[in-house]
């Protein structure tokens, strides 16, 4: 007949710092790999589209600016990204990358959710054709 | 120990009559095709034999002209699976019930009903078992012809409540009640604090993956069948990726292999160590409850170091995995297996010393190796009524078939045992990895996979911490699944909960839940329905016992 | 006594406000020890007071098909209870503020009180969580009642007096603990039954029935349920401390006594699985009062030997 068995863990945590995280006045380090802030870079980018093709969540879009000229504006949609990094697996050329620092990624309010990657002028160009086609 | 061999010729000998209409597609598979009038012949020939258990019923759809609807029974002895494939008419799909035969196959014949609009003949329960309550009438989700514009222009059913039998004490747990970590809806029938009848009532985290899984590519679909479940996400992957792998003829490099069962074997000590807290959370012992919660912690985090996420590792792709396991991590993975080896160690101790917490498990919920048996008990809940049901065992899959794994097992059938076994697989798990990683093959992570399958069904089993975890794939050659059949482990072991409740007292009731590890979100697609009285159509406790003693005389 | 000073005995001190935050503050520490000994941080000082502050202001929903005085009703007898045996014992280490023969008896139904109110409280509300967690809350009472009751006699026989103020004096210069070993430890058992700890928090399991009696009652009523919760801890701490732990004389023994207790309490707590509810029955009629019966025929064996009371 034994009672209290955990009596050995229970004393020693009075004397212990307790095991949960102070966060946000404590912060780990986050792994290498972890899945956060995604990012595009247009250099290398082939428009392939396998990344749009293959996002289980609808949450890439490549908007071709001039497809000879391999110019493209990359839209990610943050909100519905489920950060699955197929994205990352399947581009041959490089150019997707998620941060492993920037990933407290929540806000208060929509705007801002939908990130624009892409040569400036190319960006603007874009920018103005879905302000055109919005009016 | 009969072989593969001898299990597969006691099958084609027991479906003699059928012969002509029998195909062997491949190793380990039997289809025979059946009118649905010859159905109960040959399901009584499997079961009067012992001849394995019926583990899925699925129906399919599928599309193009001569698309034929179907309804699959398969039942599995070992690595051999026999399908009797019963075709349906179109104008008027019917199927006579087995569960004269097979009392537990009712949840899945009520999945039949409602999905694919399949008249089961003589089936004790009609009633819903995904589907919410106001869903239309004659509007069936899984046939080819549905169609979701049409659904929301129908009247929503209308469902009377169940009538009360006289004066019942009927006590609710669920959809809302801090005994369940997910939305499932249980009524005990009471008198005073014995429980003499159960039910319950499933779906409340439906989302409809089977049908969007028609919708969205090979890739996509991983990603999301990776999200059937939080907890055995991994597997559930992993069965997947095992079948389509099948269906594309492509193998997996050496290392791949490996690495995914290492990822398991760290899943499954995260599920169990995950269950145990919960259980004694039930139990009222919150203290054990917090500290392996936090132990378990250490396991999170070696898989964050691995995968880059703490739940939804997403490890696996069509091909094989995506990040491999350095020597670095090895060290890590190494030093936190230890430390949860002596953990568990410890836990055991608690287990099966603390007088307190042995009397609110010990002798608790026991379900007998008949039981077990005949309800179709599954996993940790089987083996700890001695029912040896592995599928790691039985038909070894993956890095498996290079590292074999001695099964624990334990007859006592009791909640201890189950806590037991399942803080034995965790050790057992940890000598599995050490293993693997010490003997980690050299090679490539991916291998090439088309984009399109190869017009084909296949059948893929595996181990999840619950069981038995069933994937039945079918594509027709395209670049979307045609058909995509999961049925998890809790379904069936749900069953053994109905059985085993009655007769205890109301205390016991979240524990003995706890037991079977239920895990609703694999398994809202299904439902049991088992009620103490009298009701011709429905069989009570005392029925099915005196079913099983005849049976086994 | 004059109005005055009765008023502010009855609202201030040692009854009422100092009783509540008494009882709130030792609240806090039994989960701040609690979550200490499971590796936890544990609720910030300001907790429970929060806690019943908001529970004060929010919406009160009486449900239907109740008895609406009573379901009002109740939880003001709840925490009447405890507030009104406050007077009678040394809270806070002044001396009972009021005192006469037998009222320990008298102190003692006053506790349970809290009890009785929250099972009729459940059964009056009717709803199956409640109904069951009120049968729950009335057989704990039956169980525990007796042992707890024995086990605070015996000092009372020790001192020879059936009123508190004068066991208290004494208690003060005999260490009863010695004296009466099993009888401490019964009390101490039977307090964590009386205020429905762990292993004995069966009536309010919330893995099997939400919050037993008390599920559906919110706002005030439940903010008054909670408070005479708390203060029945401080006043059981007090009346074992005072008879147990060599009286309470003095504001700094009360202090350091009664947090010794709550320490092993919340010790005690940690380490034990919930019983069901058969099970609490059966230890406590079974073992609870097998020791109580034990300890008092030692205090009779003790007490003809020396010519006392009994002889």
């Amino acid at each position: 007949m034994r009672i209290g068995t955990m009596v050995g863990d229970t004393l020693r945590s009075l004397f212990k710092k307790p095991a949960t995280e102070a966060y946000p006045f404590e912060k780990r380090r986050t792994p290498e790999r972890t899945r956060g802030l995604l990012t595009w870079s247009p250099d290398k980018c082939t428009g392939c589209n396998l990344c749009v093709k293959d996002c289980p969540a609808n949450a890439l879009e490549l908007i071709v600016v001039d497809r000879k000229a391999k110019r493209f504006v990359m839209r990610w949609h943050e909100d519905a990204c489920i950060y699955c990094g197929q994205c990352l697996q399947v581009c041959r050329f490089d150019s997707i990358h998620m941060s492993s620092e920037e990933w407290e990624l929540a806000a208060a309010g929509r705007e801002g959710f939908t990130k624009t990657y892409g040569n400036e002028d190319d960006i603007k160009q874009v920018m103005d054709a879905l302000a055109a086609s919005n009016t | 120990m009969e072989t593969t061999m001898e299990t597969q010729q006691q099958a084609e000998t027991l479906l003699q009559p059928w012969r002509e209409r029998m195909q062997a597609p491949e190793q380990n598979r039997i289809y025979v095709s059946i009118r649905p009038d010859e159905l109960l012949d040959a399901v009584r020939a499997l079961h009067d034999a012992r001849w394995g258990y019926l583990s899925t019923i699925s129906g399919i759809d599928p599309s193009g002209e001569d698309g034929e609807m179907e309804a699959l029974y398969h039942f599995c002895s070992g690595p051999t699976v026999v399908t009797l494939r019963v075709a349906l008419s179109r104008e008027h799909p019917a199927t006579p019930s087995v569960c004269a035969i097979i009392p537990s196959a009712s949840i899945q014949e009520r999945e039949l009903i409602e999905m694919f609009g399949i008249d089961v003949v003589n089936t004790p329960d009609r009633s819903l078992l995904y589907l919410p309550d106001d869903w239309p009438e004659e509007i069936y989700p899984l046939r080819r012809d549905f169609d979701a514009a049409e659904l929301v222009k129908r009247e929503p059913r209308v469902t009377k409540p169940a009538e009360a039998e006289g004066e019942t004490f009927v006590v609710p747990i669920g959809p809302q009640h801090p005994a369940l970590k997910e939305p499932a809806h249980f009524e005990f029938t009471l008198d005073g604090e014995i429980v003499t009848g159960a039910s319950v009532r499933l779906g409340y985290a439906h989302r409809g993956i089977e049908r969007a899984t028609q919708n969205m590519n090979w890739t996509q679909n991983l990603y999301l069948l990776e999200r059937v479940c939080g907890i055995c996400s991994h597997i559930h992957a992993q069965a997947y990726c095992l079948g389509v792998e099948h269906l594309a003829g492509v193998e997996v490099p050496a290392r791949a292999r490996v690495i995914r069962e290492i990822v398991a074997g760290l899943e499954r000590i995260h599920s169990h160590l995950l269950w145990f807290g919960v259980a004694a959370h039930e139990a009222g012992f919150d203290t054990l409850f917090m500290y392996s919660w936090r132990d378990r912690e250490t396991v999170m985090d070696l898989l964050e170091e691995i995968s880059g996420n703490r739940v939804n590792y997403s490890i696996n792709v069509l091909g094989g995995v995506k990040y491999d396991i350095t020597p670095e991590l090895t060290e890590k993975v190494y030093k936190g297996i230890e430390f949860l080896d002596e953990r568990v160690r410890h836990y055991l101790n608690v287990s099966t010393k603390d007088t307190m917490f042995l009397q609110r498990t010990r002798g608790i919920g026991v379900m007998t190796k008949e039981q077990a048996e005949e309800l179709g008990a599954l996993g940790p809940t089987a083996r700890a009524s001695g029912v040896l049901r592995d599928i790691r065992v039985d038909a070894p899959y993956g890095a498996y078939l290079d590292f074999p794994i001695e099964p624990v097992v334990a007859t006592a059938g009791d909640l201890e045992t189950r806590f037991i076994i399942r803080l034995e697989e965790i050790r057992a798990t940890i000598v599995m990895i050490r293993e693997m990683l010490e003997n980690l093959p050299e090679g490539e992570l991916t291998t090439r996979m088309p984009r399109r399958v190869k017009a084909g069904e296949t059948i893929s089993r595996v181990e999840a911490p619950r069981g038995e975890l069933f994937y039945y794939i079918r594509s027709a050659g395209g670049e979307t699944p045609e058909r995509i059949k999961i049925r998890t482990p809790t379904i069936l072991n749900l069953g053994t909960v109905i059985v085993s409740a009655v007769g205890h007292q109301f205390a016991d009731m979240p524990m003995i839940l706890a037991g079977v590890d239920p895990c609703f979100s694999c398994n809202d697609r299904a439902v049991a329905v088992r009620s103490a009285d009298g009701d011709s159509q429905k069989w009570s406790w005392e029925r099915l016992r005196q079913y099983g003693i005849e049976r086994y005389r | 006594m004059n109005t005055i000073l009765s008023l502010g005995a009855i609202l201030i001190f040692p009854s009422g406000l100092f009783l509540l935050f008494n009882g709130i503050l030792y609240e806090w520490l039994d989960k701040k020890i609690l979550a200490r000994q499971q590796n936890r941080v544990g609720p910030r000082w300001f907790q429970p007071l929060a806690d019943v502050t908001k529970l004060m202001v929010k919406e009160e929903i009486v449900p239907t098909g109740v008895n609406a005085t009573l379901f009002n009703l109740l939880p003001i007898v709840a925490v009447a209870g405890p507030l009104t045996a406050a007077l009678y014992m040394p809270v806070g280490g002044i001396g009972p503020l009021l005192s006469f023969q037998g009222d320990l008896i008298v102190t003692v139904y006053l506790l349970s009180l809290l009890t009785i109110s929250m099972g009729l409280a459940g059964a009056n509300t009717g709803s199956r969580f409640s109904l069951l967690g009120a049968t729950r809350t009335l057989t704990q009472l039956f169980s525990y009642e007796a042992p707890f009751m024995l086990a605070l006699l015996g000092p009372a026989i020790a001192a020879g007096s059936w009123q508190i103020s004068e066991i208290n004096e004494y208690a003060g210069s005999h260490l009863l603990l010695l004296r009466e070993p099993i009888g401490f430890v019964i009390a101490i058992i039977g307090l964590a039954g009386k205020l429905e700890l762990p292993p004995f928090d069966a009536p309010e399991a919330e893995t099997e029935i939400v919050a037993g009696a008390m599920t559906e009652y919110s706002g005030r009523g439940l903010a008054l349920f909670h408070l005479g919760r708390s203060a029945e801890l401080v006043l059981g701490l007090t009346l074992i401390a005072a008879f147990y732990l060599g009286g309470v004389a003095s504001p700094l023994a009360y202090l350091m006594k009664t947090l010794v207790l709550l320490l092993g309490l919340a010790g005690f707590q940690a380490l034990m699985t919930r019983l069901r509810i058969d099970q609490t029955v059966g230890l406590w009629w079974r073992y609870g009062s097998l020791a109580v019966l034990v300890q008092w025929l030692a205090l009779f064996a003790l007490d003809m030997s020396r010519g006392g009371i009994f002889s």
